[in-house]
């Protein structure tokens, strides 16, 4: 069972006040290791410089989206152990079955609670301590 | 002019359920008239097209990219929330998402982005803040975006009908006669179920 204040987590999203929303979710359950970053290509270099256990992504973002980010992430074997979670629209099963193939572990659909984030967190590093 | 395909609703862009939106041709000013609901978000390029919608503590936001001439309004209420979890602050965030995403996937540039605000009034004395609460979410949101307010109404104790040509970027707004405190009720009673639906929705398990 993971410690939460040992998890690093990254945050993607073009929106600073969806980013802001996040954070403080997160920061409720004890993750306080949250990197925040405004497109796909700036998330991919800061996960170069140090790797991260989770990263939730919005898939709509200018440049490169959140599928694009996801490929980008699992074409590289040494973050085969980085969770990746793809924030989505409400019904958008489409996209959440492009995200599974890609390689997605789990989704959240926004506009979601502190609890179902919590929960889709747990789905994919285990039990927060 | 009218055509459906210079027209898009935004909720099919972002996976929501599309519903179709509600308009109709007024023959004495030749315009399509669509109507926003609330929780709804809508796009348009279309010149001849005019959105309009009814606030009592909802608000509406207008926005436009003005080099493009495409825009669109959205029209939401926060939920009375929980302030341990954002309050109701997440539905705002996606309501404005929504909108902001339709605008640039059809090629708008979020620079470029200019708003006009309207609604949030306080109608009812005993829900003194729903109203104020609204229009000042609205603005922290903008700002915190980087997105210029060019115009627009908030607050007052008044409902308001709001036309808005997002191609041109002119707005009116009309005052209504209406009984303010069933408006007011009914948008909270939406706003209420609109938080239930998407709880309900989060939880779909596809893993």
């Amino acid at each position: 069972m993971p410690a939460a204040t040992k998890l690093s987590v990254m945050v993607v999203d073009d929106q600073l006040t969806m980013r802001s929303l996040v954070r403080s979710s997160l920061q409720q359950l004890g993750i306080n290791d949250v990197r925040e970053y405004a497109g796909g290509a700036e998330a991919l270099a800061s996960l170069n410089a140090r790797v991260a256990n989770v990263v939730i992504s919005d898939f709509n973002m200018p440049g490169m989206d959140g599928i694009q980010l996801l490929q980008a992430i699992r074409a590289q074997p040494q973050y085969k152990s980085t969770a990746f979670i793809l924030l989505t629209g409400r019904a958008d099963k489409e996209l959440v079955i492009r995200a599974v193939k890609a390689g997605a572990n789990n989704y959240l659909v926004k506009p979601f609670t502190a609890a179902i984030l919590k929960q889709k967190i747990e789905q994919v590093v285990g039990a927060l301590t | 002019m009218g055509q459906f395909g210079a027209t898009t609703a935004t909720n099919g862009a972002d996976g929501t359920a599309r519903k179709e939106p509600r308009r109709f041709l007024n023959p004495h000013d030749g315009c399509w008239h669509t109507q926003i609901m609330q929780g709804e978000a809508y796009v348009t390029t279309d010149g001849s097209e005019v959105l309009t919608t009814i606030l009592g503590s909802c608000v509406a936001a207008c926005i436009r990219d003005p080099a493009l001439r495409l825009g669109g309004m959205n029209h939401f209420l926060l939920p009375d929330g929980d302030n341990r979890d954002g309050g109701g602050m997440r539905y705002g965030v996606y309501a404005m998402e929504k909108l902001i995403n339709g605008i640039l996937s059809r090629g708008g540039v979020r620079e470029r982005l200019e708003a006009k605000l309207f609604g949030g009034a306080n109608v009812m004395a005993s829900l003194s803040d729903v109203g104020s609460r609204n229009a000042d979410f609205a603005e922290r949101f903008l700002q915190n975006e980087g997105i210029a307010v060019v115009g627009g109404d908030l607050r007052g104790t008044s409902p308001r009908r709001i036309q808005y040509w997002p191609v041109s970027g002119r707005a009116r707004q009309l005052a209504i006669v209406t009984d303010a405190g069933k408006l007011v009720q009914d948008e909270l009673r939406e706003a209420r179920a609109e938080q239930r639906e998407s709880e309900q929705e989060s939880d779909v398990e596809l893993f």
